[in-house]
């Protein structure tokens, strides 16, 4: 009887709790997993990233939907003729979520963090095993390896940032969420600690971050900027995409990034849902490596080229949301060549090519420079990216397409890490790889692959003339000039076949239709001060 | 006994430096290497070479273990290739979730477990008894990530009667003291909360509880029909006792001792690491973390972890020994 009691009652308990979801002035996001961090300066990954763009502001930032450049902390700017001296002119009055002013000194101090390794900060993170692997990679590494050379306060609103050779995508790159600023009082005060506990100038301050579960953000009140027009956010980390759509469709969470591709078509027809597309900022490609003797010939190459049916592979992995690639960039960036005609699928074409470059019998066997023979190898990657969703299974459509020509490869993949270090080290004949744009500029997408020649991890292609027109076009300050040499290198890399370009991928979001104002930028900037739930 | 239980606690030690060993071993064996998941995929060699070297792993394997032994002596588990925290604060801060969810699970297994047991032992080759046993077949059988997902979208989704994951609402504060919600929230009278929590255990539980249910249903028929077949039981039902007098009094009690043990190997299961509830739930339990600290070769914390894990398997294997003698008073100690 008492244990009935009991019972009775805990049931009761279960029923009468005040549960259910949020108020539609808290909204709640699920992102694929856990932060790895909130000092944006340390971070490479998404997720992290989705927190911090949230927290701090760039000096910079994208505009909308576009990767074009528009005022955040500095209103306006101006550049030196020779393109090496930079002057931000910062919004007076702002502050940082503790109060402390965020002015000229304050982002002095944060390009010195960044750049300077015996700055206090800096070797302190060093040693707790944090990297600054943005500022590494687009001003190229720190002291005096840094293609900046000096940063000053010239009065309490103005910075000047001096470099050593014009860097025409430099706005672009102040613009990544890596260069959020930083209130430097509570960055010296929690030390190693402090990315658990950032404070920045954005629309949103921390309030907490339960480990493993969420962290919770609440609206400023003071930002300078638009303000928020919910009162908190919560992201939640759900790692499984089928939980994340579940707690999407239970109401628990308004809006989600990753999705199975199957579920693509479960979204369109629910219409309680909203899918939003972040532009393609991706290209997915299969890469040569130049050491193979077969694929030093350009006719072996166009073969492939013309062997694989990338359309049909874009249809039946991609979920309706792949375009074909037909050159590096994707379409949205501005040095993309609309003119290029890219390679038809023409099997018989293919096998004609191969005939002429002396493969009457196809190819099943590969011989590296140094002589070696061994049978033709297509890796492909063992994670899914959104380039590439699905890759084994379109691995095997490729190696079917490249089978009915005569070109047999046997399909092969490893653990992730270790596909990595293969790739780097220029050990893979035939191999997938990809990229996503760090900054909507074109050279992040083609610098980094075309701009060194001769390198491992990109196969050993060397084609001097191409890194020529490339580093001119890193250095050029007008944008229209830039395009088009961009558009000349694209040219360049179809005519010689370096690479073969497969789709480029929109990333979905999904919201709840309550939810309203959230723009998908390609760089995944996106904010949530925008966002308002109905 | 008390010469037993020291010769029983003494034996954890051999078996606890095996396990380091083999963790320790495994770890290292997983494909990739944790410095160039740290690096990332846009990493130069140098900067991946700078990182191996930091985190020690350009040293001998034999280095690295003594090395490693010798901090986990001194209660030094590591930190976190990823994040950078220390282990062992973050393990005593998640496994309350796990105990958490553990309890809950067992807690079912045993109430449904051991009732359709005695059930089934009772009414033996009846129909009652062919289903019972199909139902706990079909519970072993099915793959928990399915049952998991299934239980969210028809509880969670279609009918919005409970919560598909985590242990409390989006943005609920929670300031832990034991870091057991259901605890902490009836210390802090906070009777909203604790509906909230119990809400959100319930899927999970039931998710996790099927196969234990299925395990101890199965051995409670069969050490209860073995029991019901003895003279002692022929003379108790002579003497005219009620029949649930003769099944609960006299034969489950002696039918427990190997359900003793299934429940003892059971819950060192569940908290092994609930991983597919876990993840499938949300649940921020120790499971879910080694998964995801696997996929990142994050090896402090999956050896940490492991570790750890195997501590407290070994002691519920310990205290489910010495409870042998408090369930059958027959049962000596030499």
């Amino acid at each position: 009887m008492r244990l009935a009691r009991v019972v009775l009652v805990a049931a009761t308990v279960v029923l009468l709790a005040a549960a259910g979801p949020a108020v539609a002035q808290t909204f709640v996001f699920g992102a694929q997993g856990e932060p790895i961090s909130l000092d944006t300066a340390t971070i490479q990954d998404g997720i992290s990233q989705k927190i911090t763009s949230q927290i701090y502001n760039t000096l910079v930032k994208y505009k909308g939907a576009t990767t074009e450049i528009e005022a955040d902390l500095a209103e306006k700017w101006d550049v030196s003729a020779d393109g090496k001296v930079w002057t931000l002119h910062l919004h007076k009055g702002v502050k940082f979520h503790d109060g402390e002013p965020c002015d000229a000194a304050a982002v002095v101090w944060n390009f010195e963090r960044w750049w300077k390794a015996a700055h206090p900060q800096h070797d302190n993170q060093l040693k707790a095993g944090q990297t600054f692997p943005y500022f590494e990679d687009q001003f190229d590494g720190f002291d005096d390896k840094s293609i900046i050379t000096k940063v000053e306060a010239v009065d309490p609103s103005t910075v000047r940032v001096t470099l050593k050779q014009a860097q025409a995508p430099f706005l672009a790159n102040l613009a990544i969420f890596a260069f959020g600023i930083a209130s430097p009082k509570a960055v010296e005060k929690w030390g190693v600690e402090y990315g658990k506990h950032p404070v920045g100038t954005g629309p949103f301050k921390f309030v907490e971050w339960k480990v493993n579960q969420e962290v919770v953000l609440e609206a400023n009140p003071d930002y300078f900027g638009e303000k928020a027009k919910v009162k908190r956010v919560v992201v939640r980390n759900i790692k499984d995409n089928s939980a994340r759509l579940a707690a999407l469709k239970a109401g628990e969470v308004h809006g989600i990034e990753g999705l199975n591709v199957d579920d693509i078509k479960v979204v369109k027809a629910d219409p309680n849902l909203n899918l939003v597309l972040r532009p393609a900022n991706n290209t997915a490609t299969v890469s040569f490596n130049y050491h193979v003797k077969e694929f030093q010939n350009k006719l072996v190459r166009q073969a492939i080229a013309h062997a694989i049916n990338r359309k049909a592979i874009v249809d039946a992995f991609y979920g309706g949301l792949g375009l074909v690639a037909k050159e590096l960039q994707p379409p949205a960036l501005w040095g993309y060549n609309k003119d290029i005609k890219d390679y038809e699928y023409d099997p018989k074409k293919a096998q004609d090519l191969l005939k002429q470059a002396g493969f009457t019998n196809g190819i099943s066997e590969i011989t590296w420079d140094d002589g070696k023979k061994e049978p033709l190898v297509f890796w492909y990657i063992p994670v899914t990216r959104p380039y590439y969703p699905s890759p084994k299974e379109i691995g095997e459509a490729m190696a079917a397409d490249l089978a009915k020509v005569g070109i047999n490869a046997t399909l092969q993949t490893v653990e992730w890490t270790n596909y990595l270090d293969n790739g780097k080290k220029g050990l893979m004949p035939l191999w997938m790889a990809g990229w996503t744009g760090d900054n909507g500029d074109p050279d992040n997408f083609t610098c980094w692959f075309f701009c060194s020649v001769n390198v491992p991890r990109q196969g050993y292609y060397n084609n001097p003339p191409l890194a020529d027109v490339l580093k001119r076009a890193a250095t050029l300050p007008n944008q229209g000039e830039r395009a088009k040499l961009y558009q000349q290198a694209e040219q360049m890399l179809h005519d010689d076949v370096a690479r073969l370009f497969v789709a480029n991928s929109q990333v979905p979001l999904v919201f709840s239709k309550k939810v309203k104002g959230y723009v998908a930028n390609p760089t995944g900037a996106e904010f949530f001060n925008r966002v308002e739930i109905q | 006994m008390r010469s037993y239980a020291i010769r029983r606690s003494l034996t954890v030690i051999p078996v606890l430096l095996g396990v380091s060993v083999l963790v320790f071993g495994f770890v290292h064996l997983i494909p990739g290497d944790p410095a160039t998941a740290m690096s990332g995929e846009k990493a130069t060699p140098e900067r991946t070479e700078a990182v191996k070297k930091r985190l020690g792993l350009d040293r001998p394997i034999h280095e690295q273990y003594l090395l490693y032994m010798s901090k986990v002596l001194r209660g030094d588990l590591g930190i976190s290739v990823i994040r950078g925290d220390p282990v062992l604060p973050d393990i005593l801060r998640r496994f309350p979730a796990t105990v958490e969810l553990a309890t809950a699970a067992i807690v079912i297994a045993l109430a449904l477990g051991i009732p359709i047991g005695i059930v089934s032992a009772v009414r033996r080759r009846s129909f009652v008894d062919s289903l019972l046993r199909i139902g706990a077949l079909t519970g072993v059988s099915m793959p928990i990530f399915w049952l998991g997902l299934m239980l969210a979208w028809v509880f969670g989704v279609q009918l919005r009667w409970l919560p598909t994951g985590f242990r409390l609402d989006a943005g609920t504060s929670f300031q832990p003291i034991t870091h057991f919600v259901i605890i902490d929230s009836i210390l802090e009278r906070d009777w909203a909360m604790l509906g909230d929590a119990l809400r959100h255990l319930i899927l999970p539980a039931v998710a996790l509880a099927t196969i234990p249910v299925a395990v101890i249903a199965r051995m409670t028929r069969a050490a209860m029909l073995e029991v019901l077949s003895r003279d002692y039981i022929r003379t108790a039902q002579a003497k005219g006792l009620p029949g649930a007098a003769v099944v609960l009094h006299h034969a489950l009690r002696n039918a427990l001792l190997p359900v003793l043990t299934v429940v003892g190997l059971q819950v060192g299961s569940l908290l092994a690491g609930a991983i597919l509830t876990e993840t499938i739930f949300s649940w921020p339990g120790i499971g879910r973390w080694v998964y995801e600290s696997i996929g990142a070769r994050d090896y402090a914390i999956v050896q940490g972890a492991s570790l750890f894990i195997a501590v407290v398997v070994v002691a519920v294997n310990l205290v489910t020994d010495l409870l042998y003698a408090a369930v059958d008073p027959r049962i000596k100690y030499d």
